[in-house]
């Protein structure tokens, strides 16, 4: 049991090199219970790579990742998972060959060994994302918008403590956004803690509490939403010297 | 699953109703590479994990066999556990293969680790009587697996048929099943789930390794005689993937239907064709290509797919 | 008063599959003109050069090119047509030589027969073509990566080049010198160039007019000068926060 004084997820320093490059340098900051934040940054600034780091896809070159004060780094991505850190992917990775309910499954199967009581998890999660119809249907017949939803159900199918979204709006279409952006709303407000990559600045700073900017591998900012997209630092990162003040 | 219902029956009662001893050959044969390439569905259609190299285990299943009659004069029942235990040994081996290479270069791997003993067999006089292959000696009585009477082999093959197909079975329903069909679709999507795709990809190779080497040692007692060059050749390891591929990668009864297709297509060219004598090998494996070829492209769930729809 | 477009993109719709990109995207760009591509990412700003050059097929909409429709022409005729695209992250022939990438690149029919006067030519405006000539093409560095390419592009004898991310990856020198060479394109062949660019402020200093794109859609088009500290490119890549 944590301490009420340590944070959920603690990121200390994680630092990743690929050959020369440092996509990852010294990344540091906490998150605590119920957190919604934000992670931004022009393209090329490490922000699927940290995912790739606390998710246990990648081991750092550095640095520490600790979930309720328990250490992640070595783990890999199944156990990480089990430890209670769940993820989506930018590129959507349904299980084509199965149907949509199958696909939560297989979530839920991580937490119940009864297969029966995963399907019923299963159905429950389908209803909550607003899929519930489509339960029979074949994944791979679903819209990009519906296959999110899908991504997001299977992934919290696993129960987690920490949510990792990567580019949840990614390639839907205009429409469909507002209803994405409520859902991750609800998910929040039921006590979940989330991590989320963005690109588009209206959704993340209509959704999140806190904005960390990263910038060629690095966090050059922290904070309030309206803080950070004043920031000196992000502002010049995004658009250059000429733009700021 | 009323077609395995059909299946089964028609496959255990064909004794009591067939006489000829061909044909009651040709069903035993059906049901052992049946029973083979249902093992091999477990690591190539449920593990997704394809491999050309199958045959190791059947030939360490018949070696054992073999080797237990003849120079450790006991049961070839041990035969049947010891090689039932060397393969899934080697089958670990393999998994831990199909964790550091993916796609073609597992294939080759695969097809490595059969020719690897194939060698060793060949040229191990000593203790495998080398590339000559060694005769099975028949001792009459069941605990020697000594039995003349082919409809007894026919319930004794049919025994594990069953088991295979119902291992099969348990993989389609169990929690076990569905991690491995997300194994078999996107592994790094499974992980990320939580599903030890790694653990479960070693564990599927080696039960179908484990089942294969039985099917290897029944099949050296009903044939009599183990040569190095056969039982681990690659194409037996080829017919044993093109069987569950062509009945329906994936599926439980798959397995069995193709066996029967191969066995039949088989069977009838050497009718057709003996005469040629060494052209044969080059003749079937022309006309598996075909089969192959006409299966991927209007039927890929197979016949067990073909069937469903008809 | 506006010059006729040379390049003409109306109410384009570009989809990957089910997944549509752009949605009723407009550009323009007049000859001799330098014109630059922004917009945060995932915008689709690729995916609209990556059109016009045909290695994609639009849904719906126009793309015209010096008053002729070329949306149903095929990729390896639109570089005939006048249009060279330079890709992100170069992509030049690793194991080709530097001398054997560029001259590839006048393939098509039209500036084949040129070929051997156009390669003189562009060796003098960047001497490293035959300074480096049988050098294999990956031992470069980024930054003269990127001029072998836009080099190899040259040869097709553009009356548009097209550059994906010419600045990705580069030190600020080499940033400086690869602007230069845009400039000079334009100036001495003018050559109209369209180019997708991160860096804002790079781009609009070097660009006479800028394109913004987000998600999918054109939502801010002028001339560099008025793009340059506008309140509304902060707005559109940083939110309603940033004002």
């Amino acid at each position: 049991m944590a301490a009420p004084d340590v944070s959920l997820l603690r990121i200390r320093g994680v630092t990743k090199r690929f050959g020369g490059i440092t996509a990852n340098r010294g990344i540091t900051f906490d998150v605590e219970a119920g957190e919604l934040v934000g992670i931004i940054g022009p393209n090329g600034a490490g922000k699927s790579t940290l995912f790739e780091c606390i998710s246990g896809f990648y081991a750092p070159d550095e640095g520490e990742v600790e979930l309720d004060g328990a250490r992640l780094i070595g783990l890999s991505p199944d156990r990480v998972c089990r430890r209670g850190i769940a993820r989506t992917f930018q590129k959507l990775r349904p299980f084509q060959g199965m149907t949509v309910a199958e696909n939560v499954m297989v979530g839920a199967l991580t937490r119940t060994r009864v297969v029966k009581q995963a399907r019923e998890q299963a159905h429950e999660w389908l209803r909550r994302v607003g899929l519930a119809e489509k339960a029979h249907a074949h994944a791979r017949t679903l819209s990009t918008g519906q296959r999110k939803r899908l991504e997001l159900a299977r992934a919290l199918a696993t129960a987690p403590r920490v949510l990792l979204l990567d580019e949840v709006t990614g390639g839907v279409d205009q429409r469909s956004i507002p209803g994405l952006v409520e859902l991750v709303r609800e998910l929040h407000r039921g006590g979940l803690t989330l991590l989320v990559i963005e690109h588009n600045m209206r959704v993340v700073t209509a959704v999140a509490q806190r904005i960390i900017a990263l910038h060629m591998g690095e966090v050059i900012a922290d904070g309030a939403p309206d803080v950070v997209a004043r920031d000196r630092k992000v502002v010049e990162a995004y658009l250059g010297q000429a733009y700021v003040g | 699953m009323r077609g395995a219902l059909l299946f089964f029956a028609a496959a255990g009662l064909a004794p009591l109703v067939v006489s000829d001893a061909f044909l009651l050959d040709s069903l035993v044969l059906m049901l052992v590479w049946g029973c083979a390439a249902g093992a091999w569905n477990i690591a190539g259609g449920y593990a997704g994990q394809i491999s050309l190299g199958h045959s190791a285990f059947f030939g360490l299943g018949a070696y054992a066999a073999a080797l237990c009659g003849v120079r450790w004069n006991i049961s070839p029942w041990y035969g049947v556990a010891i090689g039932a235990v060397l393969a899934t040994g080697a089958g670990a081996v393999i998994g831990f293969l199909s964790n550091r290479l993916r796609g073609p270069y597992f294939v080759i791997a695969t097809i490595a680790v059969s020719q690897v003993l194939l060698i060793g067999a060949s040229r191990w006089r000593g203790f495998t009587a080398g590339s000559e292959g060694i005769p099975v000696p028949f001792r009459p009585g069941f605990w020697t697996l000594g039995i003349a009477d082919k409809r007894l082999w026919i319930w004794i093959v049919l025994a594990l048929a069953l088991m295979v197909y119902l291992v099969q079975v348990y993989l389609e329903r169990s929690r076990r099943g569905f991690q491995l069909a997300a194994v078999r679709e996107d592994e790094d999507a499974a992980l990320s789930l939580g599903v030890a795709a790694r653990r479960l990809k070693v564990v599927a190779i080696a039960v179908s390794a484990a089942f294969t080497a039985v099917c290897g040692a029944l099949w050296a007692q009903y044939v009599g005689f183990v040569d190095p060059l056969y039982v681990f050749s690659v194409d037996l390891s080829i017919r044993f993937a093109l069987a569950a591929i062509l009945g329906g990668l994936g599926s439980a009864l798959g397995p069995f239907l193709g066996a029967v297709l191969v066995t039949t297509l088989e069977t009838w060219l050497r009718a057709e064709f003996g005469g040629l004598g060494s052209h044969l090998v080059g003749l079937y494996l022309i006309l598996y290509g075909i089969a192959l070829i006409v299966i991927v492209r209007y039927a890929p769930q197979g016949l067990v797919g073909w069937l469903r729809r008809t | 008063m506006s010059a006729p477009a040379q390049l003409a993109l109306q109410d384009l719709d570009v989809a990957y599959g089910d997944m549509q990109v752009l949605w009723g995207a407009q550009l323009t760009v007049a000859a001799g003109e330098i014109v630059a591509l922004l917009g945060p990412n995932g915008a689709g700003k690729s995916t609209l050069v990556n059109t016009i050059s045909g290695l994609l097929r639009p849904r719906a909409g126009s793309i015209s090119f010096e008053g002729r429709r070329i949306d149903g022409t095929p990729a390896y005729r639109r570089a005939a047509d006048g249009i060279a695209h330079v890709l992100e992250r170069r992509r030049l022939f690793p194991f080709l030589t530097v001398h054997d990438n560029v001259v590839l690149g006048a393939h098509n029919p039209r500036a084949r027969p040129h070929r051997e006067e156009t390669l003189a030519r562009l060796q003098t405006l960047l001497p490293l073509l035959k300074s480096r000539g049988g050098q294999l093409a990956h031992t470069l560095s980024g930054g003269e990566q990127q001029m072998v390419a836009i080099a190899r592009g040259l040869m097709a004898q553009p009356k548009l080049l097209m550059i994906d991310e010419p600045f990705l990856g580069l030190a600020p020198r080499m940033v400086a010198q690869i602007g230069e060479l845009v400039r000079r394109i334009r100036d001495e062949q003018g050559i109209s160039v369209l180019f997708i660019e991160q860096n804002v402020e790079l781009s609009l200093k070097l660009a006479d007019r800028g394109v913004v794109l987000e998600s999918g859609r054109t939502v801010l088009s002028g001339s560099s000068a008025e793009l340059l500290r506008s309140a509304e490119v902060k707005r559109i890549f940083l939110g309603d926060f940033a004002l």
